[in-house]
């Protein structure tokens, strides 16, 4: 299974192995990840499961669809170029070493 | 262990409708999901206890045909589940997405917003829950909706009967009359727009959901439009004036958002908060499940107190307290889940970047009138029914 690491605002880190076809957002929950809020628990509602890929990961996570788009720029934290709503980032079997910030605030 | 469930009877409607956070504070420490039997429904109080029950939707669906909110506006996407609800929740992100409220929505709703206001300015006070608050949520609300025709005050009184009607849990005759008279109502107003809305498309929900790909029937449509007649006025409208009001009565804070107003984003947040405007809403229970420290079976109902959750002393230190520099943490204000609730960009938007900073801006050292109490009421749904206030015109 891929690895992902999880890097929260202030250094610590945390990884964990994440099945290939679920959310970055599930795999963080299922994990109990701190800052993952998720409110609307994945239908991409509430902007509320913000993370910063690493350069790689987020070209193998494809282009984001047009509304993620349009959500980002609503996140508490501003997004940046490679800023995600981990519910809409499915793990994939190419992501290895995934490193995934998450932001200091989701509200 | 788990134990039966506590009924708690220690407390009257009318108590609960003048302030309930006392008995939730009780209910979180002694009872966090319990019966209430005054209001004759399982009532769950605790932040993550609700959090849970919304996002376990197989354990706790949306769905249950004996709904207060059913009887009172139709079978809406509020009350459906998984697939079913996911389709017509889809048809309305072209009205309500956050780029579209933005984009779309703000310069119309700035033009009300100060339209009104310079209607009030000169008199220097005003109650701000009838002459603001309820004007502007209203006629937004008419864009939102697609029923750019009728009158606003109709409006209003439309979603109070609406809101009285699912929020009827004493089942008082004279409230299921008034909602009925609302039903209707609003089904002749969308009678009369459809066919106009069938010609010509626009950013409004009714247009929304008879152009999406997977166009909705007119039933479904008839009974989304009520729920966001309930929703989108009181809800905004209350939000509003409690923003307001914590302004107003922590001017510290306010001294402090004036010099920096990317905080009114925050003061919404709080305001919402602080007194959740929709303070309860229900679930069914599809299977017998531990919660709480009580069981409850396969076909009980239980309604989540957010308003409670959003006072929850494990995620909020002093929570009946108004502080926008609080720890930055989730509320429930909004829902959790699938239902989260759709008019959040919205509201966001028209309440806090709009509304609320625009009376600060425009009405030269606003305060609350002292010859006059703030009143706030209700449990089911909460806020000030009366703000007056005055300023130096």
């Amino acid at each position: 299974m891929p690895k992902l690491t999880f890097v929260q605002s202030d250094g610590t880190r945390m990884e964990i192995s994440a099945e290939a076809g679920r959310s970055v957002m599930e795999a963080a929950i299922a994990n109990s990840i701190p800052g993952i809020v998720a409110e609307c628990g994945g239908s991409m509602a509430c902007a509320t499961c913000h993370v910063f890929l690493d350069d790689a990961t987020a070209e193998l996570a494809g282009p984001l669809a047009a509304d993620e788009d349009d959500m980002l720029d609503f996140s508490a934290v501003p997004r940046r170029a490679t800023s995600r709503l981990s519910c809409q980032v499915q793990v994939a079997d190419t992501f290895k070493g995934a490193v995934i910030t998450i932001p200091e605030t989701q509200v | 262990m788990a134990i039966g469930v506590r009924s708690y009877d220690e407390v009257s409607l009318a108590q609960l409708r003048a302030d309930p956070y006392p008995t939730y504070r009780t209910l979180r420490a002694e009872a966090p999901v319990a019966w209430l039997a005054p209001a004759g429904i399982h009532l769950a109080t605790r932040f993550d206890d609700i959090m849970r029950i919304e996002k376990d939707h197989e354990t706790f669906p949306a769905l249950d045909l004996r709904s207060l909110q059913i009887k009172a506006m139709g079978h809406s996407l509020m009350r459906r589940d998984g697939a079913d609800h996911g389709r017509q929740r889809r048809a309305l992100d072209p009205t309500f997405a956050p780029g579209v409220a933005k984009r779309h929505w703000q310069p119309l709703f700035e033009d009300i917003a100060n339209d009104i206001i310079e209607g009030l300015y000169e008199q220097g006070r005003a109650d701000l829950f009838s002459d603001f608050a309820a004007p502007l949520a209203s006629r937004c609300l008419m864009h939102i909706l697609g029923l750019t025709q009728i009158d606003w005050r109709d409006l209003c009184r439309w979603s109070q009967a609406l809101m009285d009607a699912t929020g009827n849990y004493g089942d008082d005759p004279a409230i299921w009359a008034r909602g009925k008279e609302a039903y209707d109502s609003i089904d002749r107003a969308i009678e009369a727009r459809v066919p106009e809305l069938q010609e010509a498309p626009d950013q409004s929900a009714i247009s929304s959901m008879l152009h999406a790909e997977d166009p909705l029937d007119m039933a479904d449509l008839r009974a989304n439009a009520k729920v966001i007649v309930g929703g989108g006025l009181n809800e905004p409208r209350d939000a509003t004036c409690t923003a307001v009001l914590g302004m107003l009565t922590n001017p510290d804070q306010l001294a402090r958002v004036r010099e920096d107003e990317t905080l009114w984003r925050i003061v919404f947040e709080e305001a919402v908060r602080w007194i959740a405007p929709i303070g309860l809403y229900p679930r069914r229970v599809a299977r017998r499940v531990e919660i709480g420290g009580a069981v409850l079976e396969g076909g009980d109902a239980i309604g989540l107190s957010v308003a409670s959750a959003c006072h929850d002393e494990d995620h909020f230190d002093d929570g009946e307290r108004f502080d926008i520099f609080r720890k930055r943490s989730p509320h429930l204000a909004f829902g959790a889940g699938p239902h989260f609730c759709l008019g959040t960009w919205i509201a966001r938007m028209q309440v806090g970047q709009i509304g609320v900073p625009a009376l600060f801006h425009r009405l030269p050292n606003l305060r609350l009138d002292p010859d006059h109490e703030p009143a706030i009421e209700g449990w089911v749904f909460r806020g000030p029914t009366s703000l007056r206030v005055v300023w130096d015109a």
